[in-house]
């Protein structure tokens, strides 16, 4: 895989600068294809500069000609965007968000995204992400307020979204990857904790907790008294530790 | 709108060959539309330079005399239109009016409405604005008679006339309704609008180095901040 990225030359400064890599454009284009086909809706957030969500809604979603159907692309409307995406996404959708890597109101939905089973989708400039912070990172170095106005976002936004449409043209590559494991009992799963929401409180410290498989019953006795919100870290029917408090 | 999607050679089977054969395909592609969308910008601002030089020189000293910026486009070019407004109204130093005629939800589809869209900009203009103020349309693909009409509707009521489009103007540059034309000498809509953007953040950044007049703005909020000071200082007094 190339580290140099696309040229994205900031004109306003004379500068190279690198934008995001060609190869990991072209696998988040592949996977969010994949998702479209296996019918799940994209969400787009861009809370300092909405029209970036709005850019890439009008790509994916305005009426086509040829007979093409509409992608299911929604922006999602500013305010608490975990508050307003919770009963909106469902397990297997994507989030895609636009914004510089300082973004404070974004923090709390990366996470969630992980908890309720969405692909994210992290399109930015300036200093880089913390690596792991997004399923694809599309980044471009410098100014991000030249990156977001001057155009390179919207260089970003139309690759992704001409070649989600084009890999819709080979549906033969576009079936779901085989699950990884299958059996009750993995050794490869039990190994790992996953991140889940807290839904509802039972008796006896039993909660409702809600994971990218769907709801789960998951003893919460370990860890503090939990509330619906919290973020938890579960591993075979056990809540481990705290991640997050909810923020309500 | 329409655009030339350049599909792919042949249809790709389901083998972890033909997938990698995909994105190795895609990858390449990324590389030779980012070339070309940063050669059209470069060559688009070195060509459109003095031009630039000229609009922003005519809109700095509207700015200074109090002027108000309307940005309006359609489809993929309200992006642009919002774009505008956005960078606009924080210009010089200080916070200034300017409004993207596509924020008004209601006003815009209420004019899709009763079959009145084309008229939708043009008439938010004769409501809105006064002569002096700076009209900034965006008209990216072939067919924009609003954006057009828009235009004519502000250079007779006055306004500074600043169009943004392709190819080689096309209505915008023929029907004589524009101080300043900028048009992208390319076919590929994706390639214009990023070349627009970037001639329109490359306006903005002029205007922001022009020197402001005399009795300008910067000099007449730092007047209103000691007074607010003063006024501060007076009520801590009391």
């Amino acid at each position: 895989m190339s580290t140099d990225g696309l040229l994205a030359t900031d004109d306003a400064l004379s500068q190279d600068l690198r934008g995001p890599d060609a190869a990991d454009l072209a696998a988040a284009a592949l996977e969010m294809a994949r998702r479209f086909a296996s019918g799940a809706t994209l969400w787009c957030a861009a809370p300092s500069w909405p029209w970036h969500a709005h850019h890439v809604a009008v790509e994916l979603a305005r009426p086509t000609e040829n007979g093409k159907q509409a992608l299911p692309v929604t922006t999602v409307p500013d305010g608490p965007f975990s508050e307003i995406l919770r009963p909106l996404a469902r397990a297997g959708d994507m989030l895609l968000v636009i914004s510089g890597s300082d973004e404070p109101s974004l923090a709390d939905i990366r996470q969630r995204a992980q908890a309720w089973g969405l692909l994210t989708v992290w399109i930015g400039a300036g200093p880089r992400p913390e690596p792991g912070s997004a399923d694809y990172v599309l980044w471009t170095d410098g100014d991000e307020t030249a990156a977001s106005y001057g155009g390179r976002f919207a260089l970003v936004v139309h690759l992704l979204s001409e070649f989600t449409l084009s890999c819709l043209e080979h549906p033969r590559l576009l079936a779901p990857e085989p699950a990884a494991c299958t059996n009750e009992v993995c050794i490869t799963c039990s190994d790992e904790g996953r991140l889940g929401e807290v839904v509802a409180i039972g008796a006896d410290g039993r909660a409702e907790v809600r994971t990218p498989d769907g709801l789960e019953a998951v003893d919460t006795t370990l860890i503090e008294p939990a509330r619906p919100g919290d973020l938890v870290l579960i591993h075979a029917g056990l809540a481990l530790a705290l991640v997050d408090r909810s923020p309500r | 709108m329409s655009r030339e999607n350049s599909g792919l050679p042949h249809q790709f089977g389901d083998g972890e060959r033909d997938r990698r054969a995909l994105l190795a395909d895609l990858a390449a592609r990324a590389e030779t539309e980012a070339e070309e969308a940063s050669r059209l910008r470069r060559s688009s601002l070195e060509a459109l330079g003095s031009e630039l030089e000229r609009a922003a020189r005519a809109i700095a000293q509207r700015l200074s005399a109090g002027a108000c910026v309307y940005s309006f486009g359609d489809g993929e070019s309200s992006i642009d239109a919002t774009c505008a407004a956005a960078l606009f109204s924080r210009s010089r130093g200080a916070s200034l009016p300017a409004r993207s005629l596509v924020a008004d939800r209601a006003v815009i589809t209420s004019a899709g409405d009763d079959a009145d869209h084309e008229l939708g900009f043009s008439r938010q203009l004769a409501a809105c604005a006064r002569a002096g103020d700076i009209a900034i349309g965006y008209s990216i693909g072939p067919e924009a008679d609003n954006v057009v009409d828009a235009f004519e509707e502000a250079g007779k009521r006055g306004l500074l006339t600043v169009g943004f489009t392709g190819c080689a103007g096309g209505q915008m540059a023929t029907r004589g309704v524009l101080d300043h034309c900028f048009a992208v000498p390319s076919r590929d809509l994706h390639r214009i609008q990023e070349a627009v953007m970037a001639l329109s953040y490359d306006l903005w950044a002029r205007v922001e180095q022009l020197p402001t007049p005399d009795g300008d703005r910067q000099a007449l909020s730092q007047q209103q901040t000691a007074a607010e000071q003063g006024l501060l200082v007076t009520e801590e007094a009391r």
